[in-house]
């Protein structure tokens, strides 16, 4: 009985374990025999593929969005309404997203059983309840970008809130570049006074020492990673006039410009010069007081924008190639507390997602009718986590190869929403 | 009696090999550094084969800086430690020991326990400085681990209130405060045995988690509604129950730590308080429980404990733990070098919790004092052999006083430091010459004295001299000139409550290197600073060299030298071409790491 499901097995994370203080040793070659075949990368870079990862932080309520139930015990003073997906209701709090359904889907029978923010968001970006694994964006950053990117492939932009580490065993290379918001990262200016070719040239000469001292190792990884996170700054150093378009007037207009419209917009331009994975955080939902004011208020901001940055992705002709998520830790309790506030909730909440490798139009399961509980095809963020990577042509039963030792990339004990997979 | 001790304690972590102990007591003669190096080299039948060979000099030298105070030597101390011409093993183990004895050894470990027990959380609850300057004040003092431990669990946040910054910034949140007791005081991560007994690790169970929580669950952050301080209160009942998730299954415990016995209440102690809590006032019961988990925590029949730190400091030297990662101590993940651990935990109960013994033994093993410099034609050893130096990424503050250091802003600082403080040594001796000079207005004699109240206010004497030469003194002008400088490197490099050690290399990290203003200034040719200095320095190989020994604590190769000189001859500008090899050599891997 005590072997069912949960927390990462340990044959992964002995995997993990033996090759995270081992780095060094990931040229020894030392293989488990019978592991699968890692991912063909090269197969993948030919035609890149990307993600728009939207993570509404705090817990979006299902009941405010993707899974209202109006006229219920629960369902709050909202309406549902109808959608560009026959069939298909939504909460009116997204008259635009709405006319936009038939390019997404819904998943609205998600349980993580758990209602803690910081494991619940692990758990959806690992697709792991627990251990250190990379983040999807990691992931995404690892296989699906081109040697030649000009760009970091995973970039988050958020206000506030940690560095995390997204990368966990595959390395610093593919963690995520943080921006605070459209400004240029800090130090991306050179300095008065330094001359393109004296850049150059101590950077050529700081090259050759950090070389001769990583050729003297037995743990290349680490030379290795501090070495990429110098060319990933020179790629940034090269992209400067990315974080210097002022919006136009008609951007503006569309986008909107509260910090989540100014995000988006740079989110936008990113994927269109060559990004693998952006991510862009819009805090503030965690609504223990107040829920409906604030997701009248919140959704506001979100449905326009998201919108707009929808149409121009898909006018651009990249949603085939990108998968577009819309996601939280967790959603909020049907029961409404004393202060109109609905509280942390893992046990029956919603996710959105479309574009690349996803059936567009889909709602997969469902909840009872006042929203207690998943009713039909019960999913967690393992189940999740498969499916973004199917979606992006990653075989996630496939293995990270970690210098001949293996970890699994999805959870072996999940598997795919196969209904969801164009 | 041991015996005894040893069955009652190594219960929950049987491991397949013979306890330490008993070799201890076979070798009792023999120092604990041979021990450790004899067990890691019979650990593998070709070990003499993989082992790199020694450190030289250079390296020991940057080496043992690095872990012991936290940042790189001199140029000119390496030269001397080269010119140096005692017995290798009499000069490095005299150089350990003073090292050890030095007031940055103090900051050092104060840097590693901060970070150890706080994890970076941004907290302003105990402010900081009060928190560090405890820790280090501690280390100063020698105060042993399970004395640390016991003062840190057992806090309240009234009495030595900055003991109580481990529970304060994790807010006493139940949840946070169980697990993290588990992780860092223990090494076992409990936290997927809080909702069902853990679903791959056999010998951790949801009795576990609850046993420690037991302890906790009575304890609650309190805010005073007068002066909004943040103390911790605790109620006299509440009992831990759980159910199983998965199976519904449920239980109870009284507070346990692992597998030795629940501490029962005494009886009569339910609900009797010394302060009954209100909303004005914090509870105080007559019963801690909280008191009793640092008590049991620190006790010598708790041996994860020891365990624990025994593993964490080999992992702070050697760069991995026997055990790894540090906090998942559990029979299905054996220490790569079980007897070795067992040698070291009984050590620190031997050498009652003293950490800067067991620091000073590790240093001089031979297996500390290995290169990291590996030139077989076959793959390298895997690391958990030991066989040859793991590289240590520098921490945020060893990064940031080693850059001080290489670019001399520390030396400078240090010496306009001394010079001010002499010179107003100079005002004040001769203010109390003065003094001195005026008649007496009182005829010398025995006087008696009304011994000052304890609560008076401190007289207000003219300050007195400060000797210049204190190297404590020295060090504590010097952290406090640069803490503004440290800081930023923090901010920087370092993540919040991170469980893993991979290296993190970012692209902002980079950036901070090539664009930021706080190295391109320390790299100014300004008096005393290292690019000032070499510009004076002919001919141009004595000038690499000092360059290298400066920043790299080495001399440089042929190959080095000739490609220094040629650029130094290349470039016009000589000001802007030694900024630019300074910066080339600060900015490499080779500076990055501690290897």
């Amino acid at each position: 009985m005590r072997r069912d499901a949960g927390c990462p097995r340990l044959d992964h994370l002995l995997s993990r374990r033996s090759f995270m203080a081992a780095t060094g040793a990931a040229a020894a070659g030392i293989g488990l025999a019978g592991a699968l075949p890692a991912v063909a990368t090269a197969a993948l870079v030919g035609k890149q593929k990307r993600v728009l990862q939207i993570y509404l932080q705090g817990g979006l309520s299902q009941l405010e969005s993707w899974d209202p139930k109006p006229g219920t015990r629960y369902g709050g003073p909202f309406r549902a309404i109808p959608t560009s997906t026959p069939g298909t209701h939504i909460s009116e709090l997204l008259p635009h997203t709405a006319q936009r359904m038939h390019l997404l889907s819904i998943v609205r029978s998600i349980n993580i059983k758990t209602g803690d923010h910081g494991q619940g968001r692990l758990f959806m970006e690992m697709g792991r309840r627990a251990g250190a694994f990379p983040y999807l964006g990691s992931v995404a950053s690892r296989y699906l970008t081109p040697a030649s990117a000009e760009l970091p492939g995973y970039i988050h932009i958020s206000g506030r809130g940690l560095n995390d580490n997204t990368s966990a065993f595959l390395g610093a290379r593919y963690s995520q570049l943080k921006l605070t918001g459209p400004e240029a990262p800090p130090n991306l200016e050179s300095p008065a006074g330094v001359t393109a070719e004296a850049a150059r040239r101590q950077e050529e000469f700081r090259q050759r020492i950090s070389a001769r001292f990583a050729s003297r190792g037995g743990q290349p990884a680490l030379t290795e990673a501090f070495e990429s996170s110098y060319s990933m700054a020179d790629k940034l150093m090269q992209r400067q006039s990315l974080f210097e378009q002022e919006p136009t007037a008609k951007e503006k207009e569309r986008y909107g410009e509260h910090d989540f419209g100014v995000n988006c917009l740079l989110a936008k331009r990113l994927l269109e010069n060559g990004a693998t994975c952006v991510k862009v955080t819009h805090h503030g939902y965690d609504t223990h007081a107040e829920n409906f004011n604030f997701h009248l208020e919140q959704l506001g901001e979100f449905d326009r924008t998201f919108s707009m940055l929808l149409d121009d992705i898909y006018d651009a002709g990249m949603l085939d190639s990108t998968l577009v998520m819309v996601m939280s830790e967790f959603g909020r309790t049907p029961k409404i507390n004393q202060r109109y506030g609905r509280d942390h909730w893992g046990t029956a909440w919603s996710i959105a997602l479309g574009g690349c490798g996803i059936q567009p139009g889909a709602v997969i399961g469902s909840t009872n009718e006042e929203g207690t509980a998943v009713a039909d095809r019960e999913v967690d963020a393992g189940h999740l986590f498969h499916t973004y990577l199917q979606a992006l042509g990653i075989d996630s039963y496939s293995n990270h190869d970690l210098g001949g030792r293996t970890v699994p990339m999805g959870d072996p004990a999940k598997s795919p929403i196969k209904e969801l997979l164009a | 009696m041991l015996r005894a001790l040893l069955v009652l304690t190594a219960v929950w972590l049987t491991l397949a090999v013979s306890p330490g102990r008993q070799i201890s007591q076979a070798t009792a003669a023999t120092p604990l550094h041979v021990q450790i190096d004899q067990l890691i080299e019979k650990a593998h039948p070709d070990f003499q084969k993989m082992a790199a060979p020694p450190a030289s000099d250079a390296e020991f030298f940057r080496r043992v800086h690095l872990d012991l105070v936290g940042l790189i030597p001199t140029a000119a101390e390496t030269r001397a430690f080269l010119a140096d011409k005692a017995p290798t093993a009499e000069k490095r183990s005299q150089l350990i020991a003073r090292l050890l004895d030095s007031p940055e050894h103090a900051r050092r470990m104060q840097y590693v326990f901060d970070e150890m027990l706080v994890e970076r959380r941004r907290d302003s609850t105990v402010a900081d400085a009060e928190w560090r300057e405890y820790l280090r004040q501690s280390f100063q003092q020698h105060k042993p681990w399970d004395q640390l431990a016991e003062e840190i669990l057992g806090a309240d946040g009234k009495e030595l209130r900055p003991a109580a910054k481990f529970y304060l910034a994790r807010n006493a949140e139940l949840e946070v405060v169980t697990r993290d007791v588990g992780r860092i005081f223990l090494g076992v991560d409990l936290e997927c045995a809080q909702c069902h007994d853990h679903p791959s690790i056999d010998d951790y169970y949801q009795r576990h988690y609850f046993g420690i929580n037991a302890f906790l669950q009575r304890t609650y952050l309190f805010t005073d509604p007068k002066t909004k301080e943040k103390v911790l209160g605790e109620k006299a009942e509440g009992e831990a129950s759980f159910t199983s998730v998965f199976t519904q299954e449920s239980g109870e415990t009284g507070p346990r730590l692992m597998d030795l016995e629940a501490i029962p209440d005494p009886d009569g102690t339910e609900k009797q308080y010394l302060l009954a809590p209100t909303k004005q006032q914090r509870g105080v019961p007559r019963y801690s429980r909280r008191a009793q988990l640092a008590r049991a925590m620190a006790s010598d029949q708790n041996r994860p404990f020891r365990r624990n730190m025994a593993n964490r400091l080999w992992a702070l030297m050697m760069g991995r733990g026997l055990v790894e990662p540090l906090d998942l101590h559990t029979a299905d993940n054996p220490p790569s070098h079980p007897e070795v651990l067992e040698l070291l935990t009984d050590a620190l109960l031997e050498q009652d919790y003293d950490l800067d013994y067991l620091l000073r033994e590790l240093a001089l093993t031979k297996t500390y004092q290995r290169s990291s410099e590996y030139s077989g034609s076959s793959p390298p050893p895997a690391p958990e052999t030991f066989a040859i130096g793991l590289l240590k990424p520098l921490s945020s503050e060893q990064l940031a006083w080693s850059a001080l250091q290489a670019t001399g802003l520390r030396q400078v600082m240090l010496e306009a430091k001394i010079a001010s403080q002499e010179k107003q040594n100079v005002a004040l001796i001769a203010a109390a010459k003065k003094q001195a000079a005026l008649p007496a207005e009182e005829p010398p004699g025995p006087v008696y004295e009304e011994p000052p109240a304890p609560n008076a206010p401190p007289e207000t004497a003219a300050p007195l001299p400060i000797d210049t030469a204190d190297l404590r003194w020295q060090e504590e002008v010097l952290h406090e000139a640069f803490q503004g400088s440290v800081n930023q490197f923090v901010t920087l490099f370092s993540e919040q409550a991170g469980q893993t050690t991979t290296f993190q290399a970012a692209p902002s990290h980079a950036l901070f290197f090539i664009n930021g203003t706080l190295i391109r200034d320390w790299l100014q040719p300004q008096p005393g600073r290292l690019t000032e200095r070499l510009a004076h320095i002919e001919p141009p190989a004595a000038l690499t060299e000092e360059l290298f020994l400066a920043v790299l604590g080495r001399e440089p190769t042929a190959d080095e030298a000739t490609e220094t000189v040629a650029y130094l001859a290349t470039v016009d500008d000589q000001k802007a071409a030694l900024q630019e090899l300074a910066w080339a050599l600060l900015s490499s891997a080779e500076f990055r790491f501690n290897h």
